[in-house]
């Protein structure tokens, strides 16, 4: 018998203190947060540690651990990665173990936030107004001038309450002294708060009795704060002011939180697009008109918020948002222009300006730090470049920070030429260590360098300091970099309270119907259009997976016999409904078609693949993330990972069966998701009217393949089970295969939800049940058209279009019906879709001075 | 001399336009070398919103909304200015350019008209410096040489090594090309020099106006010939002779501005004082049709033009 087993290798559990006993912090001089100097624990963390110890050791731990990444991944908590083909929606890393902060001290640290969020207000208000500092010399002209986001559009643009910080972060970090130092501030839209949320609900999931136990601070307070702060600054409508979230689009790599909060906080989710300016001031283009909305709260950049008088080739903004600011009709939260307090330049200024504006010493210091914009500070810096960390002095995004002592001679030269080329642009920071915490990570507690992003919003008179924040760590020890562009993961930080602790709900319960929540007022033209694609992409999918069951059903069974007619039908059906390019040749043996299937099931390039529509319809999922409800999250992001978890290729035909019973079942639980779960407002409809008119179209290419070409008892039953009708039918006729009761029970029986009379009569519904803009007495060519088919198939006649001699009939029936679905789905979407239509430039061009050229270059 | 500038901006849209947001730069400065003695912008269809302001700059600017659906838009602005040369800047006596490098950036920001003169020493979103354009700019300025002796000299390189051609460039050419093709027009001069001042350390800004043409010899005036024009002004004060511590250079005509040159607008580069900008919803293709008239008429009382110079 062995006597030294690896803890995660024996049998029983190891006692349970051994987890915390077993961690070993660096030491090396660099500050832990769990234990101290000597190896013991933190006092603040003992409440943590004895729950930890009743919880039942790593084992229960691990399974704590899934049980939150679980609900992450059904949450479809995600964070977008740029520059990576698959960064797209990345799962959320939340480590299991949280951060623990003791009340008193978070409450200097919350105090030294507050402090320097209503400094920076008052220089932002200097700045954009009358200049004093810049005149008195307090702040170098540098520091404002060069800085790209010193807006000037926005310069004496009145703001209410004359704040323009609303909303700050600034990434904490703490070095061997135990001391909290800022790192970096955050001015222009701080994204985290949202994240910081989501690690808490999940969290306090994950780990109940541990959160209860521990008395932690709630961060409802501060979202309470938010939202009252939002409703006084509307400048109108005080009562029930319409608030939106300007989010840049799903691209954005925090588009996550930002439909998270919009639902959180009760708020429209809105692009660029879904706004437009008139009379000053800004309304949403919805479904029913334009409605005027009273506060921004944005999450796109200021710069990109107005091509007309900030950055022109912005197609994210609104035209004319500037002059609705400025006309005061509208309130944007952060105020445009605040991006210039994100300004490293003025980080070793603060303590000077913080005695200069507010009298008073500044309580929380930034990180030791030198403005090589300043003659000291860059002899300084190019004195020590290879000890110091190089930052874009004018806030991120601006270029990656360097490290000096991971770089070659060659590489310091030419940092140090491109520091004397643009000194104001970058700022040295003293590469301190940061403190350690220790992270659930390979069967036990392992030590990760930390930072935390904490956030402040400003109520009527002073500054709310969330309490809490986002934890981040880095990706492995080595690495002092914490990023979640670079991998690194979270924690949900908690700050101790003293005594018992309210229990607040944050959220209201989970499963929750997809949210339609003002009716048909405030849906954006927008989200209508991914609603009405999406509806389409998910039937679209199932259509497909079907068609391929069905085939893979027949091949599996018996490969040898399908041939001939069979393999015809089958190869027709393929063609018609655009599964096998005109251009490609017709499978002419059993393999071939295997070959053909299998390709249509796995291969990602293939656009009419399986793997394409599912991507397109998770696409038009996520552009109306903040619309569906978690379950229905969770079905759209239980078939990606169905699709990513798929056998390879050259797969037995059995696997991609039982592959494609799974997709199948999904897609049925999301088509239910909409029936049953889904509000009957504008918003289903285009949901519904997408799937209904994606199906018929189905169904009538399905009839034409395998009906009106030629007749055979393959191909009819080849079409009622890929119609999921075979049970209807057999019920009916038994197994006597009829063309005329086929064609009854696919095309005209209104009582069967698979036929085409079906969904025509649920289509002439919808449309006329839309929204109209004008009060018109007739009805609009849309509804007209769906009535015309409508009527159509009523009056068809199953025996007369199925009869031998007509075949030719039933073809042209099928034809003109797929025509018109085509205009009626055209018409839908230029009646309601087109003012998606966005602003684009009509700039005059150029300045030209020959008299030749009086007709200007058009751009 | 006294004008009368017409300067008329026509859009034709191949579809209707919903809304068309727009921002100008069409109104005359004062400054002591030019007054605008009246101005009147005419837009049509007329807009629903319309306001004036003064920018950032001390230009004056407006923004206006048009709202019913139209096919063509017509910006017509008509001003008349009165201008008066002053006596050229002495070249050779003004100060060593190093001395203005330094009062640049020395700490704070002495206030100059408007602005401070050091918002006009950075980069900015049309004009960024690089090595070759301070390598060039270098060759006129040698140490302790006259600032404006030395900026002349480079508006005359500029004149001399660049080709004037309409067709090299478009709105879009950052300077580098232009200074890599050795071709444009006269707005592509102006980023170019202020570029190479900018490389140096000194304030240059860039000026948007007009310039009276004169039709070639034994033949008439055309309407509608003339075109809005470009130079750039270089922060250069002399602290022996109060006067404008901007002085104002043309590469595209070699010479420094005097009174048959307008100024309409200053900014840190084109992208501030476009003369006319819009965001338009719908519409479809476009074609936009500028006609500018400089027209010098009578003091006294006259609306007669003046064919003579």
């Amino acid at each position: 018998m062995s006597v030294m087993a690896r803890p995660e290798l024996s049998a029983s559990p190891p006692p349970p203190t051994t987890l915390i006993a077993a961690y070993q912090a660096p030491g090396m001089g660099g500050w832990d947060e769990l234990v101290d100097a000597d190896g013991a624990l933190r006092s603040h963390w003992g409440t943590l540690a004895t729950q930890l110890d009743r919880l039942g050791g790593a084992n229960e731990l691990a399974r704590r651990g899934d049980h939150a990444q679980r609900l992450i991944r059904e949450n479809g908590v995600t964070y977008n990665v740029y520059g990576d083909p698959r960064g797209l929606d990345r799962p959320w890393q939340l480590d299991i173990l949280p951060q623990v902060i003791a009340g008193a001290e978070w409450d200097k640290v919350a105090a030294g936030l507050a402090q320097r969020a209503h400094l920076l207000d008052l220089i932002l208000a200097d700045c954009y107004g009358p200049q004093r500092l810049l005149h008195d010399g307090m702040l170098p002209p540098a520091a404002v001038f060069a800085h790209p986001g010193f807006l000037r559009p926005c310069h004496e643009l009145q703001v209410p309450g004359g704040r323009r910080l609303h909303f700050y972060a600034a990434d904490l970090v703490r070095g061997g002294d135990g001391q909290w130092r800022v790192l970096a501030d955050r001015a222009q839209a701080p994204s985290g708060a949202g994240y910081a949320l989501e690690n808490r609900i999940v969290l306090s999931r994950a780990l109940p009795e541990v959160y209860r136990e521990c008395q932690v601070r709630r961060l409802a307070s501060f979202f309470a704060a938010t939202r009252d702060t939002l409703i006084r600054l509307a400048p109108r409508h005080r009562d029930n002011p319409r608030i939106v979230l300007l989010t840049p689009g799903p691209y954005n790599e925090s588009y996550f939180e930002h439909a998270y909060l919009a639902r959180y906080l009760g708020y429209t989710l809105v692009e660029g697009g879904d706004l437009t300016v008139r009379d000053d001031s800004v309304f949403l283009k919805t479904l029913g008109g334009l409605h005027p909305v009273d506060v921004i709260l944005r999450r796109l950049d200021d710069d990109f918020s107005d091509p007309l008088e900030l950055r022109n080739e912005s197609t994210l903004g609104v035209a004319g948002l500037v002059q609705a600011a400025r006309s005061g009709n509208v309130a944007i939260v952060n105020a445009l222009g605040s991006g210039l307090a994100q300004n490293s330049a003025l980080m070793p200024l603060l303590p000077r300006l913080c005695r200069h504006i507010l009298s008073e010493e500044l309580l929380l210091p930034s990180v030791e730090s030198m403005w090589c914009g300043d003659a000291e500070g860059m002899s300084r810096t190019l004195g020590h470049l290879d000890s110091l960390v190089i930052k874009p002095a004018f806030g991120p995004g601006r270029g990656e920070p360097r490290f000096g002592n991971q770089l070659s001679e060659a590489e310091l030269a030419e940092l140090a030429t491109r520091i004397r080329a643009r000194p104001f642009a970058y700022l040295a920071q003293e590469q301190i260590r940061f403190s350690t915490t220790p992270v659930w990570s390979g069967g036990a507690l392992q030590p990760r360098s930390m930072a935390l992003r904490a956030f402040a919003v400003a109520t009527s008179d002073a500054y709310a300091v969330m309490p809490g924040g986002l934890t981040r760590i880095s990706a492995d020890p080595a690495l002092p970099m914490v990023s979640m562009q670079r991998g690194g993961g979270s924690k949900d930080t908690w700050v101790l309270a003293d005594g018992p602790v309210e229990h607040i709900s944050l959220l209201r319960p989970v499963g929750a119907a997809v949210e339609l929540r003002r009716g048909s007022i405030d849906l954006p033209s927008r989200v209508a259009d991914n609603l009405f694609w999406l509806g389409r992409y998910a039937e679209r999918a199932e259509d497909c997976a079907r068609l391929l069951r069905a085939a893979v059903l027949r091949l599996a069974d018996d490969p040898g016999s399908f041939a001939g007619r069979e393999l015809a039908g089958l190869t027709a059906t393929l063609r018609r409904v655009g599964l096998l390019a005109a251009d490609e040749p017709s499978p002419a043996n059993p393999s071939e078609i295997e070959e053909q299937l299998l390709t249509l099931l796995h291969d990602e390039e293939l656009d009419c693949g399986m793997p394409a529509n599912l991507h397109r319809l998770h696409h038009a999922a996520f552009a109306v993330r903040d619309r569906l409800s978690n379950d229905t999250w969770r079905v759209v992001n239980r078939l990606d990972r169905e699709l990513e978890s798929r056998p390879p290729m050259a797969t037995r035909l059995g696997d991609a069966l039982s592959l494609l019973n799974r997709l199948i079942a999904n897609l049925a639980a999301l088509a239910g998701m909409g029936m049953e779960n889904t509000t009957r407002g504008p918003g289903w409809r285009f949901l519904d009217l997408g799937r209904r008119l994606e199906r018929a179209m189905f169904t009538a290419d399905l009839l034409r393949a395998l009906l009106a070409v030629e007749d055979s008892d393959s191909g009819l039953d080849l079409l009622l089970d890929i119609a999921d009708s075979g049970l209807t039918y057999r019920s009916r006729y038994l197994t006597n295969l009829q063309p005329a009761a086929v064609l009854d029970l696919l095309l005209t029986d209104v009582t069967n939800p698979r036929s085409l009379a079906f969904q025509l009569q649920s289509i002439f519904d919808h449309v006329a049940h839309l929204p109209r803009e004008l009060d018109r007495a007739l009805p609009s060519p849309e509804e007209r058209l769906a009535l015309a088919i409508d009527t159509s198939l009523r009056l068809a006649d199953p025996l007369e279009l199925a009869g031998t001699d007509h075949g030719n009939r039933l073809a042209e029936f099928l034809d003109r019906l797929s025509e018109d679905l085509v205009l009626l789905s055209d018409g839908i979407t230029r009646t309601y879709l087109s003012h998606l239509v966005s602003s684009r430039a009509s700039d005059n061009g150029r300045i030209r001075e020959t008299p030749d050229s009086a007709s200007a270059k058009a751009d | 001399m006294r004008y009368r500038v017409r300067h008329t901006t026509t859009y034709s849209y191949r579809e209707s336009v919903a809304v068309s947001h727009n921002l100008v730069h069409l109104v005359p400065l004062d400054s002591s070398r030019q007054r605008c003695l009246r101005h009147e912008l005419t837009v049509s269809p007329s807009p629903a919103t319309a306001h004036e302001r003064r920018d950032y700059y001390g230009n004056r600017t407006g923004t206006f909304t048009v709202q019913q659906p139209h096919r063509e838009l017509v910006v017509r602005a008509v001003s008349e200015v009165d201008t008066h040369s002053l006596a050229p800047p002495a070249l050779a006596s003004s100060p060593p350019w190093e001395h203005i490098r330094e009062l640049l950036g020395g700490g704070a920001c002495s206030r100059s008209g408007a602005r401070c003169a050091g918002e006009f020493a950075f980069d900015s979103p049309l004009i960024q410096n690089n090595s070759e354009l301070a390598a060039y700019a270098r060759e006129s300025f040698p140490a302790g040489r006259p600032i404006l002796e030395a900026a002349d000299e480079l508006n005359h390189r500029i004149y001399s090594d660049f080709t004037y051609d309409s067709a090299a460039t478009s709105v879009h050419t950052p300077v580098s090309v232009v200074f890599g093709h050795r071709r444009g027009v006269c707005q592509d001069f102006a980023h170019l020099a202020i570029a190479c001042l900018r490389s140096l350390g000194l304030a240059a800004r860039y000026v948007s106006g007009y310039l009276e043409t004169m039709p070639p010899a034994g033949q008439e005036r055309l309407v509608g010939a003339d075109a809005s024009h470009a130079w750039f002004s270089l922060y250069a004060p002399n602290p022996d002779l109060p006067r404008d511590p901007w002085s104002d250079f043309d590469p595209t005509n070699d010479c420094l501005t005097g009174d048959r040159h307008i100024s309409v607008a200053i900014g840190r580069d084109f992208g501030d004082v476009s003369p006319l900008k819009g965001m338009i919803l719908g519409g479809g293709p476009h074609e936009i049709l500028v006609s500018v008239d400089v027209v010098p008429i009578a003091v006294s009382a006259g609306h007669r033009q003046q064919q003579s110079q």
